[in-house]
């Protein structure tokens, strides 16, 4: 891909587009789709939709161009089009509205551009153009902008490469879509007009090629102070350099009690008790001392049980007990072993066998159709929603029906014995448009050349796993820099492509390198972001501006998971839950499947592993959660034993430690001290303001966020 | 340019809540609503039609409440889509869109939620018993809008609503208390400012506290405060325990209630389970004969019926050839739907099928014209656009249009 780009880049600079642009006459594919897709001429809302509007009926975005060009050209007797006048044509009238009433409004001026090709088009005979002609790339340019000020305006100006070798430049043509309106905004004919402060892109999209130019736009003020965030290491000067270019100013470094907490949480899942913190706060403040933290905690069994149960989300780790029981013990193992993830992720999508015996096998029963298989395969490792190109061109990515079915023709000879897989000699995925077979190819890889008997897999596998594979690494990459920084450098963490590029591209690239050249080593990726300045920055002070916080100025606070919000309370109370069928002192985290009874979890919103838990909006919880923990079991009925029963007997300030140290890992300042020593009586209240102080304690917005 | 002047507009639009009774596994139309006796006997019911209120309509005989409110409820004989399955039905129906995997769309009542905004004392979208409907599928819930527009679920027992009765040991008194010392511990934390993430749950606390400090809508969840002869009227059973409850929520605020009866999909001996099940009248026939004419009665005397929509549905119909166990499987082509209330004209059947059941003859009505006409009815304008998280414009219903028999 980038090699592909710089390539284009060179040519331009060599020749003169003006002089490439000029002129054969426009042809259907090239030139004229573009200019209906860009019109929404074939958008769902319109003639796009599957039974058409007004009788007239094209595919969805263009994504069958053979069929929309005989539709055109020769339904109902080629009426649409007048060769002769070519000004007549039905086509142009309606889309003009001359003198003719059109459903959709007017779509196109008659003074336009796209008017002008169709026009042309038209008079030349609406040729079809060379079958195999279409579009190989475009190109962009400027490809990043940094702007001052508001109101501020460019061009942008577009150049499309064609099979054939020639070039023209489709500015007028382009597609084009700001990311975000408040940063920037962008005219239907390319022209870019500063609005805001921040970052954003512009996706640009001509007859199914993508590209995205990057604008930023300085915040006001000054910035941080010559010397500022002093890089811990190499993400950290990453980071600085968009702080210096944007103009923004971090927040300070977190201190002891916090960072401590935000290092439980993120690595192990759990809170740090209360004589660990005291005996971290105690020491001197220190980067070794976290660093030792860091590590202590990446070697425990609970960043085991933790990353087990976040990669089962991921995974969608579901099903009947002998089988997911193997495949979670399988996956624990794989966790607790350090496997490279590129292992783990190849032995999931090749594995065969009885899903009972052999774990990662359960994978394949995710779905049975390869179609869907391919897509969670898509989503779960390759961070691409390739599943909008099942039906119809992707609107926003490359892919087109025919990539998506030769992907998905990877999954299309697994057979399934009950719930036993092997790899089999049959099995098809057909090519929607003409029913005929697909050989699987790779999304924007070469044509994979499989030995006759072989799992078509394992070449899927080898092609994923290759170090320069542009989807895997950095989709797992990102989602570990999500779940430690509360959001991706790419956001959706499951829609990486081209027109969606990351925050800081050149930090993702290398963590990425990084990634890959050690070994897919998530230990390690995990402990170079933590150990990064930018991963303990306090989530106050700095500029607070949404610009600043979308690029990592301050952290970012986190509603603790389901699993994880349990688990707290267990361990802040000293009551533990009980699951069925468990051990007792099983830990929510440790659940195997989702569907272990418990009225608590399912309240708090666990990921049922039902569907993507990663990108919804099911954090919240909803007002049925909020009354749960106001007046539900999960706290009430753990204030009548352990912490509650033990506190009273205690001091007024040796109680409001054990609350804050357990609940938010810190001790009390002075006013909370003095407000809740004024609230604690000495007579018989004093139990049932202790169990009130704990109650407040965890229903507050402090222990309900990682912070 | 006449379908859309008979229109609701906004000046005419009079319901301003809906209660969805969502018969969860399929109904059979050709047991309940579109009998057809003349049919050979391995399509036609064993029940007899009979007459309603409304001269020339006939239903089942096991629906005789039902008959003599039938002046109020305008039959939609001719729901039809292709959707087969459990969830994908439930889906289609509830979102009023054709369900795609690229995308989960919000349920009806999502979107209604969306439209009422929050900041009042009751929760605008309940779901009685919970939105697990077709199969535990996400159909009733808030798809691609956030969280917060999703159903507030009363949960298995609605008499006894999770968190809205105080703790054992803790009295009114006490529970005041908690709140002050909750608000002083948060107000006395570094971690005051807000974000993102914690602005949502913040807002439902609050929502919880408005609820729990007004008696009039911790009443309305309140079940034994109606009378003995008003329970027995509804019956006792899930689904009039549901339908009350459900009116006493709209009555007291919320804008969509569901109330989701589970068991209508009856592959086997459905003769014997729709009347009888487990003794003579215990099936699903009577229960729900008593809840929907005491519903619909009951809102007509308290003068709630002309705010109130009533919609009487589940995913699909089912097949009109009797199978060998003597039930009926999945139908999606043809099925039935009864909505009355909020301003729709009653007394009228739309559309119709063929001798057997299988599909409509006459005016189909797909599950976007049905989104779309509920929306409507309610005064969500459905041509609205709204965004997805990945910033996907979204009409609120891309397909569909008014049903103009209905006003």
């Amino acid at each position: 891909m980038r090699a592909a780009c710089a390539n284009a880049v060179a040519l331009l600079a060599m020749s003169s587009i003006a002089a490439v642009a000029a002129e054969s006459p426009p042809v259907f594919r090239t030139d004229v789709l573009p200019v209906l897709t860009r019109a929404g001429c074939n958008a769902g809302a319109c003639h796009g939709a599957a039974s058409g509007q007004g009788g007239l009926r094209l595919s969805l975005f263009g994504f069958d161009p053979e069929t929309d060009f005989e539709r055109l050209t020769r339904e109902f007797g080629g009426r649409r089009i007048d060769l002769a006048r070519p000004e007549d044509s039905l086509v142009l009238r309606k889309a003009s509205e001359t003198g003719l009433d059109h459903e959709g409004g007017r779509k196109l001026r008659t003074d336009s551009t796209g008017y002008a090709v169709l026009r042309d088009w038209i008079a030349a005979g609406a040729p079809a153009g060379a079958p195999d002609l279409h579009v190989t790339g475009i190109v962009v340019e400027p490809p990043d902008l940094l702007l001052e000020n508001a109101g501020e305006s460019r061009q942008l100006r577009v150049t499309a490469s064609l099979s054939d070798g020639s070039r023209r430049e489709v500015s007028a043509l382009a597609l084009y879509t700001s990311n975000d309106d408040a940063v920037a905004e962008i005219s239907k004919s390319g022209g870019l007009t500063l609005t805001g402060r921040g970052l954003t892109s512009i996706m640009v999209r001509y007859s199914g090629q993508v590209a995205a130019v990057r604008v930023a736009a300085p915040l006001e003020g000054t910035g941080m102070s010559e010397g500022g965030f002093p890089p811990a290491n190499w993400i950290d000067e990453q980071i600085r350099g968009e702080f210096v270019r944007l103009r923004i100013s971090p927040a300070p470094l977190c201190d002891d009690a916090e960072f401590l907490r935000r290092a439980y949480l993120d690595l192990a899942g759990r809170l740090p008790d209360e004589a660990t913190v005291r005996a971290f706060l105690e020491e001197p403040a220190s980067m070794e001392k976290r660093l030792w933290v860091i590590d202590e905690l990446l070697a425990s069994d609970a960043f085991v049980d933790y990353w087990t149960m976040k990669l089962a989300d991921l995974l969608l780790l579901n099903g009947q007990v002998p089988a997911a029981k193997a495949w979670h013990a399988w996956l624990r193992e794989q966790v607790a072993g350090k496997a490279p993830f590129d292992r783990v992720a190849r032995e999931l999508i090749t594995a065969s066998g009885d899903p009972a015996r052999n774990g990662p096998a359960g994978f394949m029963l995710l779905a049975s159709d390869p179609r869907d298989l391919s897509e969670h395969v898509g989503r779960i490792f390759l961070g691409s929603q390739i599943g909008c190109a099942r039906c119809h061109a992707h609107p926003t990515d490359r892919w087109t029906q025919e990539d998506y079915h030769r992907f998905a023709a990877f999954f299309a000879r697994i057979s399934r014995d009950g719930d036993v897989i092997r790899a089999s000699e049959r099995g098809e995925v057909n090519d929607p448009k003409t029913g005929r077979p697909l050989e699987p190819r790779a999304l924007g890889g070469d044509a994979v050349v499989i030995p006759e008997g072989s799992d078509r897999r394992l070449a899927l596998a080898s092609w994923m796993t290759d170090p320069v594979n542009p989807f895997f690494a950095r989709t797992i990459v990102n989602r570990v820099w999500r779940h430690l920084l509360g959001r991706g450098l790419v956001e959706p963490v499951d829609d990486l492509r081209p027109t969606n590029p990351a925050t800081h591209p050149a930090l993702l690239d290398a963590l990425v390198a990084d990634f890959t050249a050690h070994g897919y080593d998530l230990r390690r990726l995990i402990r170079l972001i933590v150990s990064s300045r930018t991963w303990q920055l306090a989530s106050h002070g700095g500029s607070a501006d949404a610009a600043a916080v979308k690029l990592f100025a301050r952290a970012q606070r986190k509603a603790l998971p389901a699993a994880v919000f349990a688990d707290a309370v267990a361990q802040v109370t000293g009551v533990s839950d009980v699951f069925a069928g468990y051990p007792s002192g099983t830990r929510a985290v440790q659940l195997i499947s989702p569907a272990t009874p418990s009225p608590a979890l399912d309240v708090l919103g666990r990921c049922e592993r039902k569907r993507a838990c990663d990108s919804s909006s099911n954090s919240g919880g909803g007002l049925a959660q909020a009354l749960h923990l106001l007046n539900g079991s999960t706290i009430n009925d753990k204030l009548h034993s352990g912490l509650v029963a033990e506190l009273p007997a205690l001091s007024n300030r040796a109680i409001v430690e054990a609350v804050y140290l357990r609940a938010f890992g810190r001790f009390p300042s002075a006013d909370e001290f003095d407000a809740w020593n004024a609230m604690l009586p000495s007579d018989e209240r004093r139990a049932e303001a202790v169990a009130d102080l704990l109650w407040s304690a965890l229903n507050s917005r402090e222990f309900a966020a990682n912070h | 340019m006449q379908a859309a002047a008979a229109e609701p507009g906004k000046g005419t639009v009079r319901a301003k809540s809906c209660i969805l009774i969502w018969l969860d596994g399929g109904p059979s139309h050709l047991d309940m609503f579109d009998l057809k006796p003349e049919a050979p006997s391995e399509v036609r019911s064993q029940f007899k039609p009979i007459g309603t209120a409304v001269s020339g309509v006939q239903i089942c005989e096991h629906l005789p409440r039902t008959a003599a409110v039938m002046k109020d409820v305008a039959l939609i004989r001719s729901l039809t889509h292709e959707l087969g399955n459990h969830d994908t039905g439930s889906r289609f129906l509830l979102t009023g869109h054709r369900p795609t995997p690229a995308l989960e769309y919000p349920s009806l009542g999502s979107l209604v939620s969306h439209a009422a905004g929050q900041g009042g004392t009751m929760p605008p979208y309940v779901a009685i018993p919970h939105d697990g409907v077709g199969g535990d599928s996400s159909a009733a819930r808030s798809g691609y809008l956030p969280g917060a527009f999703a159903a507030f679920n009363t949960g298995r027992d609605p008499s006894r609503v999770d968190g809205l009765q105080l703790p054992e040991g803790v009295g009114f008194e006490r529970s005041a208390k908690r709140q002050a010392m909750l608000e002083k511990m948060d107000a006395l934390s570094r971690q005051v400012d807000q974000d993102a993430g914690t602005a949502n749950r913040d807002a439902f606390y609050e929502q919880a506290w408005r609820l729990l400090s007004s008696p009039e809508a911790k009443a309305a969840f309140d079940l034994s405060r109606e009378s003995a002869q008003t329970r027995e009227r509804y019956g006792s059973g899930n689904i009039g325990g549901g339908c009350l409850l459900a009116r006493r929520l709209v009555e007291a605020g919320s804008r969509f209630v569901t109330v989701v009866d589970p068991g209508w999909d009856m592959h086997s001996q459905i003769f014997r389970e729709l009347p009888d099940s487990r003794f003579p009248g215990s099936g699903k026939l009577p229960a729900l004969d008593r809840a929907y004419a005491a519903l619909l009665t009951d809102l007509r005397e308290r003068g709630l019926l002309e705010s109130t929509l009533v919609v009487l549905m589940g995913e699909f119909g089912r097949t009109p050839k009797l199978n060998a166990i003597g039930g009926r499987d999945h139908w999606p082509r043809a099925g039935s739907v009864l909505l009355a209330g909020g301003g729709v004209r009653g007394g009228q059947i739309i559309g119709a099928t063929n001798g057997f059941g299988e599909f409509p003859v006459d005016r189909p009505v797909g599950p976007p014209d049905l989104g779309f006409s509920i929306l409507k009815l309610l005064g969500v304008d459905p041509s609205a656009e709204l965004m997805t998280p990945s910033g996907r414009p979204m009409k609120i219903m891309g397909e569909g249009s008014f049903i103009q028999e209905l006003v």
